[in-house]
């Protein structure tokens, strides 16, 4: 699933409150003691070691709306509904931790930057479909071919004054007339920025006082190669430039880096709980060959997670596809510095080449979860949960971010027999 | 035979500008068109098949696509006055609600590969559009894509409304990352690709 997720950051928690109805409640010592129960138990495990019990930890996205009654339209506009549904989830499933709001993007505030990349349920397509990443045409990417060296000699400059103005309806490129849409935009999305991402620190107190749940993540980070080839040049663009232009491609990842490492660090948990997640996508084969994997994705994303780690933060890896022929390299991170999510790969494989490094999450097949029955998905838990879980070390999930085609009655399923079968 | 080979070369490994001036200099040489073709066609049939066996990846795929693109530009004039047809015609398209179209444009590239013509609906494409374009172009083969699990039941509808215009010879082959065979099975699709490679072999069949 092409989805990247916004970052959640409890530093924001007080500094840009937007509710006015949010005050730091009292919370009952029955519902703080069972957030830290909840929160030591995800937290062993991601640390690969052995809580009292599995932890359980779905990526919940657009089957929060369907579970609180809503269209996929109406939590992609209006946060508040996004955030009131996925607590709907956190009270009513014993799950020891949730996203804030898996369905990530608001589009009130890509709309309040005319941002041309996100097709929006209820326009672009029926109103009960998730809204989906639109890839521009190779021809009409967002940054050609030939501006590498402007990328790489100055990467904030190019997105402000090259990209910006591509990807937004709204915003006038440097040296053109402004308008009155090109002012507005970066008003209207500067206060949206502030809505939306301030929420985030009051859904993670909500969540904690009304239910008990742990927000599951905190900071975000893709790889370069990800962001050039799913922002910039798109994916046919950065096959094409891999085959052409290796060393631009390698220079510009170069130049990318630290600046996803700062975003990275500054949206990560100050108490160092909960990871910083890595949304990844195209380095998996077939996407690239293993040279590219080689020379390319992985060297340059290498060095983030171990400054990550060295700042004493865990990173994410949801590992969106098969990255199995990848295991070696990931094995060269130090222990315990990655929590391993396995969306289509064989689990068992990859516990047996990593699992004693790392924590592993995953392995619930969605196509299981909207098609298959309880049964089925009790069965597949108990594969995995033998299979993997026996020493700790795994978080229960679905393979990928749960949409509303998941039937309430599996992930019912999944929820009560990991808490039946899955104590230590 | 020797600017043959060295086309076919050109073509797999994705060298636009010696395929181009390889295809012109056969064409000049008057090397019969049907042999030209063929020379690309097992091209792409070779790098569909280092593909398949994990040997080779989606850029070079990718490229040796583009290379045989525009040597075709110069061939197709030439192929129309000898007579030579497309091998299928075939309609394409990601079905309703889903918007991610590169696994679909890669099944198409290598379609035009294979010497198939093309026709791309685009993206989020609803079942009677799929069945309108069927019945306008005469197409025996249509492919559909899904991205998410979310949209696999709109490939379901269109594959009933495909089943219910009761065209003759048409056959569907779907795809995509949660398609499964089992699936295809399920909904009534006359096969599934599990990858843009398989999708020629898959069509081969039918043809």
């Amino acid at each position: 699933m092409h989805r990247m997720p916004l970052a959640q950051s409890k530093w924001l928690v007080g500094s840009f409150e937007n509710a006015p109805c949010f005050e730091v409640s009292v919370m009952p010592n029955d519902m703080e003691e069972l957030y830290n129960q909840r929160l030591t138990r995800y937290v062993t495990a991601m640390r690969n070691e052995k809580p009292d019990c599995i932890p359980i930890r779905p990526f919940v996205a657009e089957f929060t709306s369907k579970y609180a009654g809503y269209t996929c339209q109406q939590v992609t506009h209006d946060y508040e509904m996004a955030f009131a549904a996925a607590r709907k989830c956190a009270a009513d499933f014993d799950w020891d931790a949730v996203v804030g709001n898996m369905v990530y993007v608001w589009t009130g505030l890509t709309q309040s930057i005319g941002l041309k990349y996100y097709g929006v349920p209820g326009f672009d397509f029926p109103e009960d479909m998730g809204f989906n990443f639109i890839e521009p045409p190779d021809d009409e990417a967002f940054m050609r071919a030939d501006e590498y060296d402007q990328l790489i000699e100055d990467p904030t400059g190019f997105l402000f004054n090259v990209w910006l103005p591509r990807v937004s309806n709204d915003v006038v490129a440097m040296g053109e007339p402004t308008s009155f849409r090109n002012n507005l935009s970066f008003l209207k999305g500067g206060m949206g920025m502030l809505s939306y991402f301030g929420g985030f620190g009051t859904q993670a107190q909500l969540l904690r006082s009304e239910s008990g749940t742990v927000s599951a993540i905190a900071g975000i980070l893709k790889a370069p190669l990800d962001i050039l080839g799913d922002k910039l040049r798109g994916y046919l663009g950065v096959c094409d430039d891999l085959m052409k232009q290796p060393d631009k491609v390698l220079a510009a990842c170069e130049a990318l880096a630290p600046h996803l490492a700062h975003v990275a660090l500054s949206g990560a948990d100050p108490d160092k709980n909960v990871p910083v997640s890595i949304w990844m996508h195209r380095g998996c084969v077939p996407f690239i060959s293993h040279d590219h994997f080689n020379k390319i994705y992985w060297p340059t994303l290498k060095p983030i997670i171990e400054e990550i780690w060295a700042r004493g933060h865990q990173t994410l890896f949801y590992a969106e596809g098969n990255w199995n022929p990848h295991l070696d390299a990931f094995a060269e991170l130090p222990d315990g510095s990655i929590i391993y999510h396995v969306d289509q790969a064989d689990i068992f494989e990859v516990h047996e080449k990593i699992g004693h490094k790392f924590c592993l999450s995953g392995g619930v097949s969605n196509y299981l979860l909207a098609f298959g029955t309880p049964d089925e998905i009790r069965a597949r838990c108990k594969e995995i949960i033998d299979g993997v879980a026996g020493d700790g070390g795994y978080i229960m999930d679905a393979s990928a971010i749960v949409q509303n085609d998941a039937k309430i009655e599996n992930m019912k399923a999944m929820t009560d027999f990991t808490r039946e079968y899955g104590v230590y | 035979m020797a600017t043959l080979e060295s086309l076919q070369e050109a073509v797999e490994t994705g060298n636009r500008d010696d395929a181009v001036q390889l295809t012109q200099q056969a064409i000049d040489d008057e090397l019969p068109a049907r042999d030209i073709l063929d020379a690309m066609v097992s091209a792409m049939d070779d790098i569909g098949g280092r593909f398949q066996r994990g040997e080779a990846f989606v850029p070079e795929m990718l490229l040796a696509a583009r290379a045989m693109k525009e040597a075709m530009a110069l061939l197709e004039p030439i192929l129309v006055a000898a007579g030579i047809t497309p091998e299928a015609k075939a309609i394409i398209g990601t079905v309703q609600g889903d918007l991610h179209d590169i696994g679909k444009n890669l099944v198409a590239m290598m379609w035009k590969g294979a010497n198939f013509e093309v026709i791309d609906l685009g993206t989020n494409v609803t079942p009677d559009k799929f069945v309108d374009a069927v019945k306008e172009n005469d197409a025996t083969l249509v492919g559909l894509s899904a991205l998410l699990t979310t949209t696999m039941p709109a490939m379901q509808s269109t594959v009933e409304a495909l089943r219910a215009a009761n065209v003759d010879q048409m056959r569907v082959i779907v795809g995509g990352a949660p398609v499964t065979q089992e699936y295809a099975d399920q909904i009534g699709a006359d096969a599934y690709a599990p990858d843009a490679a398989s999708a020629v072999e898959v069509a081969r069949r039918f043809i």
